[in-house]
């Protein structure tokens, strides 16, 4: 276990020099636009509720600004997971965001707009996000199985069919006449129970977010203790050598993607009927196109996802306060984030050169003790 | 002694690498007009040493000579300048372009049309060119594209890209591994000829009989050090050997005589078409017995590895049969070949028989971790791989940094080669298919995997052997088949065959009709 730790150590150095590395560029912008960046800083944490603000408005406290940032973060966790799930194997699913839409689309329709009580609306928000989100998935796996269409385009392509054919429903048939959006979904089957009054304060309580944690950890298991897990990693580590090992590659890519769009369907009703409650046409979110950069930072682990979603979306998140108090432009959290992520997908180049400098001192030091031995 | 009289010194160099001391002060003079060679066995230098004169690398240490002056060469461009010339393992040649256009790369003869608009002087470069070759005797026809050669004639090109770049010091890096005896006999022939055109050469190589056949001195390194300097015709095959090595080192495997048991493996009629639809096995049928090494001798490229690939089930043959044991495989996946008692050492170790960025216990683990005692109801038990792969690693003396837990990547091919090996004797199958089991590795490793060749036959499995070094068929078969254009063309008892009739059958040079 404890070489295993090694590594896993690497990634978090590599991961915590690119923070590192994102934070002083974004302060010195910052510096340079005459603001404190200490301060700046200062109030990203407490716009997601880590740190207390001087000042609430009314029925609102540090707490209920951190449930709001839980409920943030949820669906850039499972988006993360369904990334880093196809990657394993060996695949880069471009289309989270596509898939996030049909599932939250379908559950939007058969669920959102019924009048079922929230005990069963739930529960079946989750499992048809879950099933059209697979399907979803399925389908780019199936094209890949069968035809050796490449998932990359493939994905592409079923965003932007996904896009249209889902504006299309909304602007007939479910639109709101006044925000131009989807009607917004019942109260009964949103997954995030919205301002809720708990003795006079505000709380957004995201339900989702124990889907999240249990997501987590199931892929964590999947992946590192099931013959599944082996399969799937050694089919993304070496398609050849898999199939001479008599694992059916096809297969596992199909499955891979399969899951891949679980999460990413479940991301999907997290967002749209969790986080939010409509769908606006014509847009994907960004979450599906950013839970890639997570993902990466994150290692493609669970647990290194966990963490990096955190970071990401504090920064995301904490942004628009930070902006109204130092008048500074929201944009900032896009400079810090950009390089968090550059950097870290510049990751291993960094592992690399540490190595050199390390292999180059010890030879050193070597040749060092062998001249003072020699005397 | 006059600095003059060597062409190229190298004065106490040393190079390291991560965890490795590649030279540790190493110094070699090579005289102008001489064939100065380079013997080691793999991971002992040579290449290293070579890279640095060729400027690809950067000693650590030490300074480089070039005509009695010292030179810090910091590119493989800047060696060109210094007329060095390096033919490598692993031909540097663009497969769709003419060899003509390869000799030429990076340094076109250009003319102008209309008098301002440079192009490329393709006619003078083949003019050129067919002059360079007569001139040396290396036969190409410099319109000819190189995906349509084989590879002695890439081998050809290769030479002929030093000398249209004027290289006075042409190294050879192991050029012999991929050719037949045939080809070797006239590469050798050709070396010396450009030796007696006044050229120096330095060839570096594991395979004695070369060096004593051309060879006037011989440089022997041993893991990084210099062990000494010998004049060939001096020195017996035998010492060298052991002073590669560092110890006593025996050619010939002990092999008692053959029992054959009953067929293990038949396959009839077996048709075997590549992706575009290209026939590479032709209607083969052959057997093997339980107790016998069946070894398939042939070029590469001939439709060995696709046979292999076949019988082991990474390819569907397009007709044919294949029994194993009396069972009809020839729908069977790959795992259920497997488990009928199929293992196979692919030529490909790399990108084929390991997964390289998986840890060695995931790698020897790799055709049983789906099954108990490594998974029980599909979840993995991780102390059963720990203990399963050391106990691979000590049957087998498989080396690395971390045990079961180094990364294989970071293992050297020799021990990865093992790791193979170990994995796949592991499995007690009824067949076992080698492809290459010994290619690139030192003479360490290959007495190594050829006594285990050998104890698994006499253990009474079958064996298939497929290599294209023909020592090895000729040391270790009972029975011979020679493949030639995806057909197998003689098949006779191991007595019955000189390796020069194998290489004959080889080339296509005799039939089987004939014989």
């Amino acid at each position: 276990m404890k070489k295993h730790s090694g590594s896993a150590w690497k990634y978090l150095r590599i991961s915590g020099i690119s923070l590192l590395l994102g934070l002083l560029i974004g302060a010195a912008v910052i510096a340079v636009l005459g603001k404190n960046p200490f301060t700046a800083y200062y109030n990203l944490l407490q716009g997601c509720g880590f740190l207390e603000k001087e000042k609430y408005a009314g029925g609102r406290s540090q707490l209920s600004d951190l449930s709001s940032f839980i409920d943030y973060l949820t669906p850039m966790i499972l988006a993360a997971l369904s990334v880093a799930v196809a990657m394993k194997a060996g695949l880069f699913n471009i289309g989270i965001s596509g898939q996030m839409l049909t599932a939250a689309f379908t559950a939007t329709v058969l669920v959102g707009y019924s009048p079922l009580p929230a005990g069963i609306a739930k529960p079946l928000v989750l499992l048809i996000g879950a099933a059209a989100g697979g399907a979803a998935g399925a389908l780019i796996g199936y094209l890949k199985y069968k035809f050796n269409i490449n998932e990359v385009v493939s994905s592409i392509m079923l965003n932007y069919i996904v896009e249209y054919i889902v504006s299309f429903f909304i602007v007939t048939r479910f639109v709101d006449p006044i925000s131009r959006q989807s009607r917004p979904v019942s109260d009964a089957s949103r997954l995030t129970l919205s301002e809720i009054k708990i003795s006079g304060i505000k709380y957004d309580i995201p339900l989702g977010f124990i889907v999240a944690v249990a997501a987590s950890l199931l892929l964590a298991f999947i992946l590192d203790k099931t013959v599944l897990g082996y399969d799937l990693k050694a089919v993304g580590a070496n398609r050849r050598a898999s199939g001479y090992a008599g694992i059916h590659v096809s297969k596992n890519i199909l499955t891979a993607m399969l899951i891949s769009g679980i999460l990413a369907g479940l991301a999907g009703v997290t967002y749209y009927m969790g986080y939010v409650a409509t769908i606006e046409p014509k847009t994907l979110s960004d979450v599906g196109f950013n839970a890639i950069a997570v993902s990466i930072l994150g290692n493609n682990s669970p647990g290194g996802i966990f963490l990096a979603s955190i970071v990401i979306q504090i920064i995301d998140k904490g942004a628009t306060y930070m902006s109204s108090q130092q008048t500074l432009e929201v944009e900032i959290a896009s400079v810090i984030t950009s390089v968090i992520l550059l950097s870290s997908a510049c990751g291993l180049f960094y592992g690399e050169i540490g190595e050199k400098l390390r292999n180059a001192r010890t030879a050193a030091r070597k040749q060092h003790r062998g001249k003072e031995a020699a005397q | 002694m006059s600095d003059t009289e060597y062409i190229v010194e190298m004065k106490h160099v040393t190079k390291r690498f991560p965890n490795i001391v590649a030279n540790d002060d190493v110094s070699i003079q090579v005289r102008k007009g001489e064939i100065y060679a380079l013997l080691g066995e793999n991971g002992a230098g040579k290449s290293t040493l070579m890279s640095m004169l060729f400027g690809m690398y950067q000693p650590d240490e030490g300074e480089i000579w070039v005509r009695g002056k010292k030179e810090n060469i910091v590119s493989p461009s800047y060696a060109t300048e210094l007329n060095i010339g390096m033919v490598h393992q692993h031909f540097k040649l663009v497969s769709n372009y003419t060899i003509a256009e390869n000799i030429i790369l990076g340094m076109e003869p250009v003319r102008k049309v209309l008098g301002c608009i440079p192009v490329v002087d393709i006619k003078k470069a083949n003019r050129e060119i067919s002059a360079l070759s007569e001139k040396y005797g290396l036969q190409v026809v410099p319109t000819d594209v190189i995906s349509d050669i084989g590879v002695s004639v890439q081998q050809r090109v290769e030479i002929l890209k030093m000398l249209y770049r004027e290289a006075e010091i042409l190294i050879f890096d192991e050029p012999t591994a991929v050719l037949t005896p045939q080809e070797i006999g006239s590469l050798l022939e050709i070396i010396r000829t450009l030796r007696d055109g006044g050229k120096t050469i330095i060839l570096i190589t594991h395979k004695l009989e070369e060096i004593k056949q051309v060879a006037d001195r011989c440089a022997i390194l041993r893991r990084g050090r210099l062990i000494g300097v010998y004049d060939v015709a001096a020195t017996s095959t035998k010492k060298m050997a052991n002073l590669m090595v560092g110890r006593e080192v025996s050619f010939d495997t002990e092999k008692p005589p053959a029992h054959f048991g009953k067929v293990v493996l038949q396959v009839e009629n077996l048709t075997v078409r590549n992706e575009d639809r290209f026939e590479k096995v032709k209607n083969v049928s052959f057997c093997i017995h339980a107790g016998e090494i069946f070894a398939i001798a042939g070029v590469a490229g001939n439709g060995q590895v696709e046979l292999a690939d076949a019988v082991a089930g990474l390819v569907r043959p397009s007709s044919g049969r294949i029994l194993l044991g009396g069972r009809d495989i020839t729908e069977e996946t790959v795992r259920g070949r497997a488990e009928a008692g199929l293992a196979y050492i692919p030529e490909d170790r790399q990108n084929c028989g390991l997964i390289l960025d998986f840890n060695l216990k995931n790698n020897e683990a790799l055709r049983k971790y789906y099954r108990a005692p490594f998974a029980v109801r599909s979840i993995l038990q991780p102390p059963e791989f720990d203990s399963y792969a050391e106990k691979l690693i000590d049957k087998y003396d498989i080396r690395s940094s971390q045990g079961g837990d180094t990364v294989v990547r970071s293992m050297s091919g020799g021990n990865q080669q093992k790791a193979i090996v170990a994995r796949e004797i592991e499995q007690d199958a009824l067949l076992t298919i080698f492809v290459q089991p010994t290619r690139g590795l030192d003479i360490g490793a290959i007495e190594n995997i050829r006594k285990q060749i050998v104890s698994e036959r006499n253990k009474g499995k079958a064996i298939m052997l497929i290599s294209l070094e023909l020592d090895e068929i000729m040391d270790l078969a009972d029975t011979i088949a020679v493949i030639y254009n995806g057909e197998i063309g003689k098949t006779a008892p191991a007595g019955e065959l000189t390796t020069n009739e194998v290489g004959e059958y080889m080339m296509g040079v005799k039939h089987h009709e004939e014989a």
